[in-house]
């Protein structure tokens, strides 16, 4: 079983790979080809390495639009979608999988499903990975008593595992836009493409998610 | 809505029919219902089916009468997809809690009873006497309770329900109703209602079951009305303690309404309707409950009292003003202006408790638990429902504690973009609460959206903060806090705060923002527009004892205050140069005041020590031309830099933002000059006229700064305090 390590790969220049997965309906589908380049753009100077950028999702349609977002919304770098249900990811195509510079782990808080399967990859990956690449996004936070325990447990995870935790409104256009802007914002941090000096460490301790103190519980 | 006509229930006559009938006595209602149906709807099975249920006996078999059931079936269909007249439902609550149709169905005619338009008030005082005869069973009694509350709101009047206060109250004792029936006393509790007996009723049941938020709830209420009966220390900012509606019946309540809107307004001629509220808000916010209020003192005699809706003016309002009856439903009391005039001079507390604990509910069920419906319609809906809350704040000028306790929690679970305009208005009008509370509740959630969001939201968070401490600020001005004050507004809402405790929170705030700020501009490379976001907040933070008389002094951090100072347009050194200004004018009226009284606040050594490192930072950057020198606080190690002579560089003629002006006066001084050689500006005379020249320009904060800080001719002169 193959721990999935951030610098066991060399960055290819200017591009970047988004990897989205669906663990509710099948397992199978992990890697769908969907390299979704952007034709860009020789200005930009090959300094820019690529940032890879999975997330680990569970509604396909959120997936694919969230990813359609990120690829439309960045015009500097190359930025590659992968799709993926869950980690680790198959030994196969292990060897063209470019490097890995951002999961996210999205977690659907109607179903207690989508929970335990982001607690369970979480296993498989190397702990460099918490050093600002991994986050997590949350959908359907605003629906209902057991969504808000569940985003609970997921706050504390994160919170273990010194990451953040973003909430998205996968329903709405605005929503997943927004979403996309936030977990481009992180990834160009953690891929070492913003122009400033920022490490995705120092970033992380910025955003990270802290166990919340519950002072209205209800 | 064709299908609809024919149904007698909903058709407009049939309106007309039961709102005559429900004002007349309950005896000969079948009869007359009985009636109705044979002159109209012969062959209408809907019609069929009510009439073959209200002739159900008792004793009549239940299990496997085949009859029932299919006449069950098709009223249920109806019911979920159009609602039930008022006489439908009467007639069916009665079938349902005598129990003549069994406790099965009943529990199961119950789960189906959706009002199209009201709930005749009758029906459910006939249903108390039925729960008097205790034959349901308990679940039963629950369903019941529950549905009562769910459509609450319906209820045609509540007169006679007030009139029976007392049996309904008996059923507090039983544990397993007293939640439903807290909560459906709280909407009924008028002052009269609140008896010595009572309350001592309830405290026992308190010391038995312990604090349960409901019985909280309710003596909040009775000790708005009896402070002197209930000494029991009510808290002030309750969580709602209700959890009582149902959403499936909400559900289906909501979807039949809108459905049925049009036609039920048309009938109903509810007169005054909110303007500018979107309508399927309307069953929660629909202005009235016109008919008949119970007078609130006195049952029998014939009071005057003025319902606000019938008022029009001011003027009316002033002439009524004594004895002004409240909707039953306060949330209405949002959408006019005269309501909330009323509400803002009269601060009548029961009022108040009654809003927040309705508008609490209607954001926490209606907007933070219920994405389902996640169209754009729903959100313009909110994003209405919204601004009209703010509205209302900014009229009344005090935050609802219901949207604060709202946004606390929302704040948790936002994505940073929905109603982004709105919640951040909110946000700003949050009252103070202690340090501690603001650094869980709001810094948490704000730092991570801030931090992972792109420029211009990053803008929004400072100019929000800045509008809520600028709020803080003026409150505090305006009700000035002693050693311990009394911070509300109204009693109900009693959070005690220290001058020490307001200090801490402002204190926080500020740091926080610096920190924000610091952190934001590194981020995004000094951008220009946070940049200027940012100085905005200080320009507030530099003032606040001069101005509000608070004795703070926090001085910007060095990641705010070297990017500004180093800033490439003009306008930005030039509002450093007016802050920089500010914070002397304060810190020299400080000084004045420690000495003469020794009991004010001091403000800290530290911060004079840090006022004086950027005073001199500053002029010497500036004035001086002398900046990162060795020896100085800015010193740059003179083996990493590569720039002959950079110290120079900074200087008021050299400076970037600044550059464009020298040249221009240098072309101006000598225009036959070939090759331009900006060092003689700094000789002699020249420079107080190249000084002239820029302030000329429009730059009054730096004008301020320098005449302050270097008694202008002199080129050395920088006094520190």
């Amino acid at each position: 079983m193959a721990l999935l390590a951030p610098y066991s790969k060399i960055p290819e220049p200017n591009t970047a790979t988004v990897l989205v997965s669906s663990q509710l309906r099948c397992v199978c589908v992990v890697l769908t080809p969907k390299h979704l380049f952007i034709a860009t753009v020789n200005y930009q100077l090959a300094k820019f390495s690529g940032p890879s950028f999975r997330l680990v999702e569970n509604e396909e349609k959120f997936q694919s639009k969230l990813a359609d977002a990120i690829v439309k919304r960045e015009k500097d770098v190359n930025v590659n979608v992968r799709l993926a249900c869950r980690l680790p990811l198959p030994v196969e195509n292990g060897e063209t999988r470019p490097r890995v510079d951002l999961v996210v782990f999205i977690v659907n808080l109607l179903f207690e499903r989508s929970l335990q399967v982001v607690e369970n990859s979480l296993n498989h990956l190397s702990s460099d990975y918490f050093l600002g690449k991994v986050c997590f996004m949350v959908t359907d936070a605003r629906c209902g008593a057991l969504a808000q325990e569940r985003l609970l447990s997921v706050k504390k995870l994160a919170a273990s595992h010194r990451c953040p935790v973003i909430c998205a409104e996968h329903q709405t256009e605005d929503g997943i836009s927004m979403a996309a802007s936030r977990l481009l914002t992180i990834l160009k941090v953690s891929a070492g493409q913003s122009p400033l000096a920022t490490t995705a460490l120092y970033l992380s301790t910025l955003t990270r998610c802290t166990v919340p103190f519950e002072l209205y519980e209800d | 809505m064709a299908d609809l006509s024919d149904l007698p229930g909903l058709s407009s006559d049939g309106f007309r029919e039961s709102f005559v009938s429900s004002g007349s006595g309950l005896s000969n209602r079948s009869l007359r219902v009985a009636e109705n149906v044979r002159k109209k709807g012969e062959t209408n099975p809907f019609q069929l089916a009510l009439n073959y249920l209200s002739n159900v006996q008792e004793g009549t078999v239940v299990r496997g009468n085949d009859e029932l059931e299919r006449n069950l079936v098709v009223v249920e269909t109806v019911a979920l997809r159009h609602g039930l007249s008022p006489d439908a439902i009467s007639l069916l609550l009665d079938l349902a809690l005598s129990l003549r149709a069994g406790g099965v169905n009943c529990l199961r005619i119950l789960k189906f009873l959706i009002p199209a338009s009201v709930v005749p008030q009758e029906a459910i005082v006939r249903c108390v006497s039925w729960l008097c005869v205790g034959k349901m069973t308990i679940n039963a009694q629950v369903l019941f309770l529950r549905w009562v509350l769910t459509v609450f709101d319906l209820i045609d009047c509540k007169d006679q329900l007030r009139s029976i206060y007392g049996f309904i109250f008996s059923f507090v004792t039983e544990e397993n109703l007293c939640p439903f029936i807290c909560h459906l006393l709280y909407l009924l509790t008028m002052k009269e209602h609140v008896q010595p007996y009572r309350v001592r009723k309830l405290m026992d049941i308190q010391a038995k079951m312990g604090r349960q938020p409901f019985l909280m709830q309710l003596l909040a209420v009775f000790k708005v009305f009896r402070p002197e009966l209930v000494t029991l220390s009510v808290p002030s900012r309750m969580k709602t303690g209700f959890k009582n509606y149902n959403s499936t019946w909400k559900a289906a309540l909501s979807a039949v309404q809108k459905k049925n809107r049009a036609e039920v307004m048309a009938d109903l001629r509810l007169s005054v309707e909110l303007k500018g509220k979107s309508t399927s808000r309307k069953r929660k916010l629909h202005h009235l409950e016109v008919p008949g209020f119970s007078s609130a003192f006195d049952t029998d005699s014939e009071r005057k009292v003025c319902c606000l809706q019938e008022l029009r003016s001011f003027t009316q309002l002033l002439q009524n003003i004594h004895n002004i009856e409240l909707p039953t439903q306060m949330g209405s009391l949002l959408g006019s202006s005269l309501a909330l005039q009323y509400l803002d001079c009269v601060q009548d507390e029961s009022a108040f408790l009654r809003l927040n604990f309705w508008l609490g509910h209607a954001l926490q069920e209606e907007f933070l638990l219920c994405p389902e419906e996640g169209g754009s319609d729903s959100l313009s809906e909110a994003s209405v429902f919204l601004s009209k809350i703010l509205s209302s704040q900014q009229f009344l000028q005090e935050g609802f504690f219901s949207t604060e306790s709202f946004l606390y929690k929302f704040l948790s679970v936002w994505d940073g973009s929905l109603l982004c305009s709105q919640i951040l208005d909110l946000l700003s009008h949050i009252p103070l609460i202690s340090s501690s509370y603001l650094r869980v509740l709001v810094f948490e959630p704000l730092i991570q959206l801030y931090f992972t969001s792109n420029v211009f939201f990053k803008c929004s968070i400072i100019e929000c903060l800045n509008s809520m401490l600028h709020k803080w600020l003026t409150w505090q001005s305006v009700n000035p806090l002693d050693e311990c004050i009394d911070l509300s507004v109204n009693t109900n809402n009693t959070v005690t705060m220290t001058l020490s405790g307001f200090i801490d929170a402002v204190t926080e705030l500020v740091s926080f923002v610096g920190r924000l700020a610091t952190e934001g501009l590194r981020l995004e490379n000094c951008h220009i527009l946070l940049l200027n976001h940012t100085l905005n907040f200080y320009e507030t933070v530099c003032d606040m004892l001069v101005k509000y008389a608070l004795p703070v002094v926090i001085m910007p951090p060095a990641g705010v205050f070297y990017p500004a100072l180093l800033a490439t347009d003009s306008l930005t050194v030039d509002r450093l140069g007016y802050i920089m200004y500010r914070y002397r004018t304060n810190l020299a009226l400080a000084k004045k005041q420690e000495q003469k009284n020794e009991n004010t606040f001091h403000i800290s050594r530290t911060t004079y020590q840090d006022f004086n490192k950027q005073l001199v930072a500053m002029v010497n950057c500036l004035w001086n031309s002398k900046p990162f020198l060795p020896g100085t606080t800015s010193e740059i190690d003179v083996h990493l830099s590569k720039v002959p002579e950079y110290w120079s560089h900074f200087d008021l003629v050299h400076h970037p933002a600044f550059f464009k002006y020298a040249i221009e006066f240098h072309q101006k001084c000598w225009p036959e000059r070939m090759c331009v050689d900006l060092a003689s500006i700094k000789v002699g005379r020249y420079r107080s006229w190249y000084m002239e020249f820029l302030f000329c320009q429009g730059f009054d904060g730096l004008n301020d700064f320098i005449q302050v800080n270097t008694g202008q001719s002199s080129s050395s002169g920088s006094s520190s305090l």
